[in-house]
């Protein structure tokens, strides 16, 4: 048997279905942004495959590229957040980010 | 080479910010006791370079697509590219560090940095033309806005927020760059023009396939704009963040996001051929972004209704006012196009103004709470004035801006034949409920009793200035409103890829 763009897209809906099963689940904000990790790199998967099996042209390759840099830019960012969080309240926990409601 | 010459003389508004931004960064780290003023004057000058730049561009009606395709300019784009440059000027120029008591004693040259920023990638999302660019302007529109939510350090409230704010962003945009992947796997390519020509042809495969893929799509625009439910992140927001950032981001990241959702649905998705909404005669995505609009002023009014938190109340507004320019990208005719750019134009003068007023009452008081406002009409005649006029413009009383936005709308749906009449009855029902909320503000600031130990306000001149400036800009356009409509309506007519 073949590798063919089924199994990719296989693979890629496998790796979505996690990303949101730990955004949904996970209660550590590192957690979700690892999930979060997995749901962008479920597209570039998907780029990448539609790129050498369909589209025929590197497009989606260069959008996987983007796709990781900003990733990569998201995360500096959120990890300073959550850092802050945690030296003013001591905890990653999602769960006790709760002063604003209402 | 040419081509890049010949995008750039077109890319003028946002390469003055760019040199702005870079020059205030330089400034800041330069130092000296003449840093702050120097930021402020440079982010001013850089504002006004572009608004200037985007105008002659509006003035030439200029069209053409920059960098190999990457983004277009035509007259709609720019039309939006004055507003989110006006909305960022007026910012910057409005709330300085002054009259804001939360953003008081921070840095100012990474603030100014950072709208100059948000202003920067605002302008790009409105005129992207490539699913590449759209993300990345996206995102960077996100991740600005993430850290300006952040900009209180110490704060638990603004770390918060940006905490929720960036993970609900970074979920939506991941769902819709995964929708995006399909969309490239579907059609091949990755411009919006070209995406146009192949469904043009017929659906490539299965039409699920796009169906999940548009869902997901929508997904990421209805973070931008806040639309029910992609708004759970709005409210927390905009109580978190320092106020000049509140209303920065409740009006430029929004409009940007009306301006990507046009050009996706009116331009990409909508053919001449089989009619605005049918995509090809098979698929109708009329029902979908009506069941959203809908809900979204519904749910944000609503919601509005038992806010006693200034910030909050505005946050429910803003997503209410979000489901009424929906209308005008239902009605996807010019005049729903036309409709939308009015409303957006009205919102930024009604929305600002009333922010205005809100920063100003906590820079005296201290509070955002509605029920330390009783007494304000004694204390403040010319703010509880000015505030009449923004409220009374945001329920839509004539002869009000924010009572035109609602009527372009209501009507550009009510042309869409009486299938659509229920329609903009829930809409006209909406801006009822909304007008008993916008009221009771007045109310507590006028009727009710209390706090007659406290002082007067006394409000500076430059704020007692701008309160009035956005008193008339609420009122005066009302009499050139020919010109008005003629500018919108001038916007439409060349809009590239129709």
């Amino acid at each position: 048997m073949t590798t063919g763009l089924e199994h990719y897209l296989l693979v890629s809906g496998a790796l979505l279905s996690l990303g949101i099963l730990g955004l949904l689940t996970r209660r550590n904000a590192v957690n979700v942004l690892m999930s979060i990790e997995l749901i962008l790199n479920s597209a570039n998967i998907n780029l990448v495959a539609f790129s050498r099996y369909g589209a025929g042209n590197v497009n989606g390759q260069v959008f996987a590229v983007f796709v990781i840099v900003v990733a990569a830019a998201e995360v500096a960012v959120a990890l300073a957040i959550v850092l802050t969080m945690y030296r003013l309240r001591r905890t990653p926990n999602l769960d006790d980010a709760d002063i604003l409601k209402g | 080479m040419e081509e890049v010459l010949r995008s750039l003389a077109l890319f003028r508004p946002e390469t003055a910010l760019t040199i702005g931004l870079l020059l205030v960064v330089v400034a800041d780290s330069i130092g000296g006791t003449w840093r702050n003023a120097a930021v402020r004057v440079l982010s001013l000058a850089s504002l006004v370079a572009a608004l200037g730049f985007a105008a002659q561009l509006q003035a030439a009606g200029a069209e053409g697509s920059l960098f190999s395709g990457m983004i277009v300019v035509d007259p709609l784009g720019t039309f939006f590219k004055i507003i989110l440059i006006l909305a960022s000027l007026l910012v910057v120029a409005v709330f300085s560090f002054r009259n804001s008591r939360e953003l008081h004693g921070l840095g100012q040259g990474e603030f100014h940095a950072l709208i100059l920023g948000l202003t920067l990638s605002n302008l790009l999302l409105a005129a992207a033309n490539d699913l590449v660019m759209l993300y990345l302007s996206l995102e960077m529109v996100s991740i600005t806005s993430y850290v300006m939510v952040a900009y209180l350090k110490g704060d638990r409230m603004s770390n918060e927020a940006s905490l929720k704010y960036l993970l609900f962003g970074a979920a939506s945009t991941g769902a819709m760059v995964y929708g995006l992947s399909l969309l490239y796997g579907l059609t091949g390519t990755t411009s919006l023009p070209q995406v146009r020509d192949v469904l043009s042809t017929g659906i490539p495969g299965d039409q699920l396939g796009l169906f999940v893929a548009t869902l997901l799509i929508v997904a990421g625009f209805g973070f931008k704009i806040a639309a029910v439910p992609f708004h759970f992140w709005c409210p927390d927001v905009y109580q978190g963040a320092a106020t000049p950032v509140t209303a920065l981001l409740s009006v430029a990241p929004k409009a940007a996001g009306f301006g990507i959702v046009l050009r996706f649905f009116y331009g990409t998705y909508a053919l001449p051929v089989t009619g605005a909404w049918d995509l090809s005669g098979i698929m109708s995505w009329q029902g979908l972004l009506i069941l959203l609009s809908v809900l979204t002023m519904t749910l944000g009014n609503i919601a509005a209704l038992t806010q006693n938190d200034m910030k909050r109340l505005l946050a429910y507004s803003s997503i209410a006012h979000a489901g009424y320019i929906l209308m005008g990208v239902v009605a996807l005719s010019d005049a729903g196009a036309r409709s939308l750019l009015i409303y957006l134009l009205a919102y930024l003068f009604m929305n600002l103004g009333a922010f205005l007023v809100v920063t100003l009452v906590h820079l005296h008081d201290g509070t955002f709470d509605l029920r330390d406002y009783p007494g304000l009409y004694r204390r403040a005649p010319l703010l509880t004035l000015a505030m009449g006029f923004f409220m009374l413009s945001l329920v839509g009383i004539p002869p009000l801006v924010g009572f035109l936005g609602k009527l372009y709308v209501f009507g550009a749906v009510i042309n869409m034949g009486p299938g659509y009449y229920w329609y903009a009855t829930v809409g006209a029902l909406n801006a009822a409920i909304a007008g008993f909320y916008y009221l009771r503000v007045l109310k507590v600031m006028i009727i009710d009793e209390g706090n007659e130990d406290k002082p007067p306000l006394e409000l500076a001149f430059a704020d007692r200035a701008w309160l009035v400036l956005f008193a008339a800009a609420n009122l005066l356009p009302l009499l050139v409103w020919s010109r008005i409509d003629e500018w919108a309506k001038g916007a439409l007519t060349l809009y590239a890829g129709r």
